[in-house]
């Protein structure tokens, strides 16, 4: 389904030149980072780890990497007239070794001025900076703080209708989605939590995104469910006798960009099969003209003695060029993990780099 | 010396109010504009003119002296804020920034051409094919 999709965008994209007008865009982040100090986890024989990026095991040691955060993306978009977009984005990633995939392709029709469709693989929209996480020049930080974003789907490949509204000085947007992942194997529970390859499945995932901005103020609500289906080896998971179990996600996001004050916030909860995995983030931010230092913290907790972990950031953000940033971070991780629930241990870290839009 | 240098000062001020941005749309367009309007124009928030119709934004190249103006006057962003904004959008796929054109002759142009079409430009260089709409 992936390939035959793209390769039938990637042909809308090669040909009628005289039809489609094709914008290319791209996104870049060279990021480089090591751990000054940490704990590891004894008990899976891991070194001193500081994991960054969850999704795609992005991870730093104590030797200084280029590998977990950098990337490069380039997103081809045509416009078939009439409302009718084609559009697709190559994604190409330190963390996946620099292989270079069709992360998304998809269709696109303005219905009318408020309403968009569009169908295809897209990233799931589950977190506020979900659907733009590889894009580090969208937001302060040198990636989303990773205590949160600790999801192992992240695309989908299904429908979804968005809108925007001007209602009075508020605007109002969002979208409806509908759709399903098949991910074999999955990176982050094959690699990094069960070491083995692992098939991931996620049905009927239907979720509602509905986000409110007016001037400086911006909330974002959302709701998510799906239907959990795992493989781990050849052997089907059984949960409490069933092979399937529902996830139900919430999420709030309420957001201030008050004159050079910058507050960032985040609270989600994922009810999975009776089970709370809540998490929340905090970030402060002020512009001093081209600089924005920033401190942030973040926090994972599914339960007393379950999977408990929080990280301590600090950083500064440059804008030195009209489209690129310059980032320092330093990230304080907490661990506190019950007995073969820790994740990647205490760390220290520091990791420095560069985001550009083009 | 020191009134010398403040008069020069103040004159070299008095140049920059001079060159005021002149927002401008077709003769036909009845629209009026205030700075709202026009930033939810600018910003994707809407598609229309608040009188109807459909409004299509125009802008000048990025690195114009008159695009910073612009962007930190009426949009009340910097250039690097925008950028980010815009990034989140067209990353997306929830929206396009406005058309950048090379110079004020190019988006009189259009928009003496369209009805649809809104730009701006530097008010010294405004003539009778388009309709100012607001100035700042």
């Amino acid at each position: 389904m992936k390939l035959k999709l793209a390769v039938s965008i990637g042909a809308l994209l090669l040909s009628s030149p005289v039809l489609a007008e094709v914008t290319i865009s791209g996104f870049a982040s060279i990021v480089g980072g090591q751990v000054i100090e940490g704990s590891g986890v004894d008990e899976f024989d891991l070194p001193p780890t500081f994991l960054a990026d969850y999704p795609l095991v992005g991870a730093y040691e104590e030797e200084i990497s280029f590998k977990p955060d950098t990337l490069f993306g380039l997103q081809f978009s045509a416009d078939l007239l009439d409302g009718l977009t084609a559009t697709a984005q190559i994604v190409s990633r330190g963390a996946d070794d620099f292989d270079v995939s069709f992360e998304w392709a998809y269709i696109s029709y303005e219905l009318n001025e408020h309403w968009t469709l569009q169908g295809g693989k897209k990233r799931l929209p589950l977190y506020y900076y979900s659907d733009f996480f590889d894009v580090g020049y969208a937001y302060p930080w040198i990636r989303p703080p990773a205590d949160n974003y600790t999801w192992q789907i992240f695309n989908y490949t299904g429908v979804s209708a968005l809108y925007n509204y001007l209602v009075g000085d508020w605007t109002l947007s969002g979208q409806f989605y509908y759709g399903s992942e098949d991910d074999e194997p999955n990176k982050l529970l094959s690699e990094f939590f069960f070491l083995e390859p692992t098939r991931e499945i996620w049905n009927d995932i239907g979720g509602v995104v509905l986000q409110l901005n007016r001037d400086w103020l911006d909330i974002r609500v959302t709701h998510m469910q799906y239907t959990n289906e795992r493989y781990i080896g050849d052997v089907q998971q059984v949960w409490d006798g069933s092979t399937d179990r529902k996830g139900k996600f919430y999420g709030l996001s309420v957001n201030i960009d008050y004159e050079n004050f910058l507050l960032l916030t985040e609270l989600n909860r994922l009810d999975l099969s009776g089970t709370d995995l809540d998490t929340y983030m905090v970030t402060l931010g002020y512009r001093f003209g081209d600089f924005m230092p920033y401190a942030g913290y973040a926090d994972f907790n599914d339960g007393e003695g379950g999977e408990v972990h929080n990280t301590t950031s600090l950083g500064i953000r440059w804008d030195f060029h009209p489209s690129a940033a310059l980032k320092l971070q330093y990230d304080d991780v907490e661990d506190n993990g019950g007995p073969g629930l820790k994740v990647a241990g205490d760390s220290k870290s520091v990791s420095f780099g560069v985001d550009l839009v083009f | 010396m020191k009134t010398l240098f403040c008069s020069i000062l103040l004159s070299l001020m008095s140049l920059q109010a001079f060159a005021g941005i002149a927002v401008i749309v077709h003769p036909d367009n009845a629209s009026s504009l205030d700075k709202k309007a026009i930033s939810n124009i600018y910003l994707g928030k809407t598609k229309s003119f608040p009188g109807g119709g459909q409004a299509v934004p125009i802008n000048l190249d990025s690195g114009l002296p008159m695009r910073e103006d612009f962007d930190a006057n009426v949009l009340g962003k910097s250039s690097s804020q925008l950028k980010s904004y815009w990034s989140q959008k067209v990353f997306t796929g929830k929206g396009t920034p406005p058309k950048e054109m090379a110079n004020d002759d190019e988006v009189i142009k259009l928009v003496s051409s369209n009805p649809n079409i809104i730009g701006y430009i530097d008010s010294s260089k405004v003539n009778d094919s388009v309709k100012v709409a607001a100035e700042f």
